[in-house]
């Protein structure tokens, strides 16, 4: 049994565990205060952050279920494999393409430009894999990018100043690509950040038919 | 399959589905009229035997029907059951013209 205190965060439940109970649970965490994302796992059947969980929030009949995040290869106990999830990012492509060296002076972009404002709203991801954890199309379909990466591609697509395009919008298409998504929302219901993936790979299925109708696909 | 014929089959499931919307509202008001008072074979082919529209409307629903269920399939085929390559495409895309003749098949034997 692990003590009750007022405040408790599900992180401190574990590492309590693992400090007086179980020294050889396996567990990662890092920042504590909701910034790194490493501390996610799924509890009572939901995945979050367990730094910024409050025991009083999920408990349920005198327990708490503790258990890895779905959808990944578990290394041991609480601790997943991530590397699949971060090298979907890259066949996303997820990384960013300019054009200007630093020489050239910045590139001026609007705060209220409409693509700008689309950037901010899906911008703050930590990667911490609570959506894709989330994500029934992951558990049915492994080769699917998911919703954190498809997300990134999404503020790529809308930043002004990248110019990867249509390659970025071929990687992102078909069946491990936005199009897979059934917009179940999982991913937006538990995203920490309250960021809406879903929306993103919305967008995304409208940027690439239409480059599909404009016949730049 | 490539980017390009993923993203033309979602296109055509999409489109298909919002002609479905339209027909089914139709199809099922119209049931809903015709079903007042008993229903019989007479009445329904009195209804569409010659009638161009009707031919037309039930054209456009079966096609509707014939790209929006294979396509669907193919994505269920593959998460449900990991199926999925050129074989399953092929299959569906039979199941597409089987479809298509048998409804046209119905369609026009209720016309002429």
């Amino acid at each position: 049994m692990v003590p009750r205190h007022a405040s408790q965060t599900v992180l401190d439940v574990v590492t309590y565990i693992q400090r007086v109970l179980d020294p050889t649970l396996a567990y990662r965490f890092a920042c504590r205060v909701g910034m790194c994302g490493s501390c996610a796992m799924t509890v009572n059947g939901a995945a979050r952050w367990t730094c910024r969980t409050h025991v009083d929030k999920v408990y349920q009949k005198e327990s708490l279920e503790l258990a890895p995040l779905r959808n990944l290869p578990v290394v041991r106990d609480l601790v997943t494999d991530m590397r699949e999830f971060f090298d979907k990012w890259a066949r996303a492509r997820g990384s960013f393409q300019g054009t200007k060296t630093r020489a050239d002076d910045f590139e001026k972009i609007s705060p209220g430009s409409e693509k700008r404002k689309q950037v901010d709203a899906a911008i703050e991801c930590i990667g911490c894999g609570v959506c894709y954890s989330s994500c029934d199309v992951v558990a049915a379909n492994p080769d699917y990018l998911g919703p954190a990466a498809l997300n990134r591609a999404w503020t790529l697509v809308k930043d002004e100043r990248d110019v990867e395009g249509v390659e970025r919008l071929r990687a992102v298409a078909g069946d491990a690509g936005c199009h897979s998504c059934h917009t179940h929302m999982s991913c937006t219901e538990r995203c920490p950040k309250q960021l809406s993936p879903t929306a993103g790979i919305a967008g995304l299925k409208r940027e690439v038919s239409l480059a599909l109708l404009t016949s730049a696909l | 399959m490539s980017a390009k014929a993923e993203t033309l089959l979602w296109v055509m499931q999409r489109a298909s589905a919002a002609v479905l919307g339209l027909c089914v509202l139709v199809h099922l008001g119209t049931m809903i009229y015709a079903v007042r008072g008993g229903l019989t074979a007479a009445e329904i082919l009195s209804r569409t035997r010659g009638s161009a529209a009707w031919l037309a409307f039930y054209t456009v629903f079966v096609l509707a029907i014939s790209l929006h269920v294979p396509i669907g399939l193919r994505t269920v085929l593959g998460e449900w059951l990991g199926w999925r390559g050129a074989v399953r495409s092929g299959l569906l895309f039979l199941f597409a013209l089987a479809m298509a003749f048998t409804g046209m098949r119905a369609v026009i034997g209720v016309y002429s």
